[in-house]
């Protein structure tokens, strides 16, 4: 009885980390530095592929609170600072009343758009080789965005999309993701913050080491914003688990009870 | 006992641990009013182990003792899995109480803040958070 009560305590101390029974979700890492008291050690220097470059692989979360959100936009984003056009201000303001909450696509279960999808909801899965990089996005139907890496130009007649087209470049040990041909239908994050289709998104992604990595973003949107301006976010890797499926509109019942107008 | 007490521990912490990772795909505070608390109890009738989030449908008794149709919405699928919850956790006919906030249409919808079930909590955490 007292040894099963111990037992009962370890678990529940270890948590998803050790679970009573399998689950594929909770996975334990095979290829992960650990500690001397065999913990994955997160702290660890950020692993490289065989071309030296650092390896960015791995399952993601982010780890961003905005206004009582979580997993909003940015964790440091000062609505003060975004250098809004007047339209582009009277829209958010509005916006964040509430009041057009239907229409954010993400409500809809539309993707949330480059660079809101890092951030919320939930986690990635960024599998990186020399050439490219797929990112896998567990929510909103398994999404998923290339990043080139092969030193071709952006396409400037790329159709349109939520995602963009991405190409990216080594600075250092930071990749440099630049991203365009958005469709102008993002909200930046759950305020409203607009977008249109000139929107051009830079990320400088940095893993500062094995645990953990930060993106610098650059929001360059001459249309809405009189300068561009930059935000940061904190990612966490989630060292023992593995993306699942998730189709956002399987049953979708919240829009009958947001306000705002169902809009495409 | 230790069987029923390392359940409810697991349970509690798996709610704990995972409270950062729910997922929202929209507004909580344009859907629910976080100054209305509210606490229903109630049998189970139907639930729906869906995305975007999880519902479950309780018949709760009004003042005069009639059966009131709830909808309660909780986290998404994934998440909770990764808490330890399963979809047959809770099953139709079990006599649940839910903590959570009114919605703001005032129509008989809840966010689940935290269930408790024959005194045993199930999980915590509420949808669009």
């Amino acid at each position: 009885m007292r040894a099963l009560l111990g037992t009962a305590i370890v678990a529940a101390v270890l948590g998803p980390c050790a679970p009573l029974h399998a689950q594929w979700v909770n996975v334990p890492p095979a290829k992960i530095p650990r500690t001397s008291d065999g913990k994955p050690n997160l702290a660890a220097p950020a692993p490289r592929l065989s071309d030296g470059k650092p390896d960015l692989s791995g399952v993601w979360t982010p780890n961003n609170t905005y206004q009582g959100e979580p997993q909003n936009f940015a964790a440091d984003l000062k609505v003060e600072n975004v250098p809004f056009q007047p339209w582009a201000k009277a829209l958010y303001d509005e916006r964040k009343t509430g009041m057009h909450s239907k229409e954010d696509p993400s409500a809809q279960c539309l993707p949330q758009g480059v660079p809101r999808v890092n951030a919320a909801p939930g986690q990635w899965k960024l599998v990186q080789t020399p050439d490219y990089i797929v990112i896998i996005y567990e929510a909103f139907n398994i999404l998923w965005r290339q990043v080139f890496l092969d030193g071709r130009q952006p396409a400037h007649d790329a159709p349109p999309t939520w995602l963009g087209y991405s190409t990216g470049k080594w600075d250092g040990d930071t990749l440099v993701v630049d991203t365009t041909g958005f469709n102008g239908k993002i909200w930046l994050d759950l305020m409203g913050t607009p977008s249109t289709d000139a929107l051009h998104v830079i990320e400088r992604f940095h893993r500062t080491d094995f645990g953990h990595m930060d993106i610098d973003i650059v929001i360059d949107d001459p249309k809405a914003y009189t300068r561009p301006w930059t935000v940061n976010e904190h990612a966490r890797l989630l060292p023992d688990t593995e993306l699942m499926e998730a189709i956002c509109n399987e049953n979708n019942r919240d829009l009958e009870h947001l306000p705002g107008d169902t809009v495409r | 006992m230790a069987v029923r007490f390392l359940g409810s521990v697991l349970l509690v912490v798996f709610a704990g641990i995972a409270g950062d990772r729910l997922q929202a795909h929209h507004s909580f505070a344009a859907q629910y009013d976080r100054s209305k608390p509210h606490t229903i109890t109630g049998s189970v009738t139907r639930i729906e182990w869906l995305n975007p989030h999880i519902y479950l449908y309780l018949a709760v008794k009004d003042d005069a003792g009639t059966d009131r149709q709830w909808a309660v919405e909780g986290g998404a699928p994934n998440g909770l899995y990764r808490q330890g919850w399963r979809s047959d956790t809770v099953k139709v006919g079990d006599v649940v109480t839910v903590d959570g906030w009114l919605a703001r249409d005032g129509t008989n919808l809840l966010n689940m803040g935290s269930a408790t079930m024959g005194g045993r909590k199930l999980f915590s955490g509420a949808a669009g958070q």
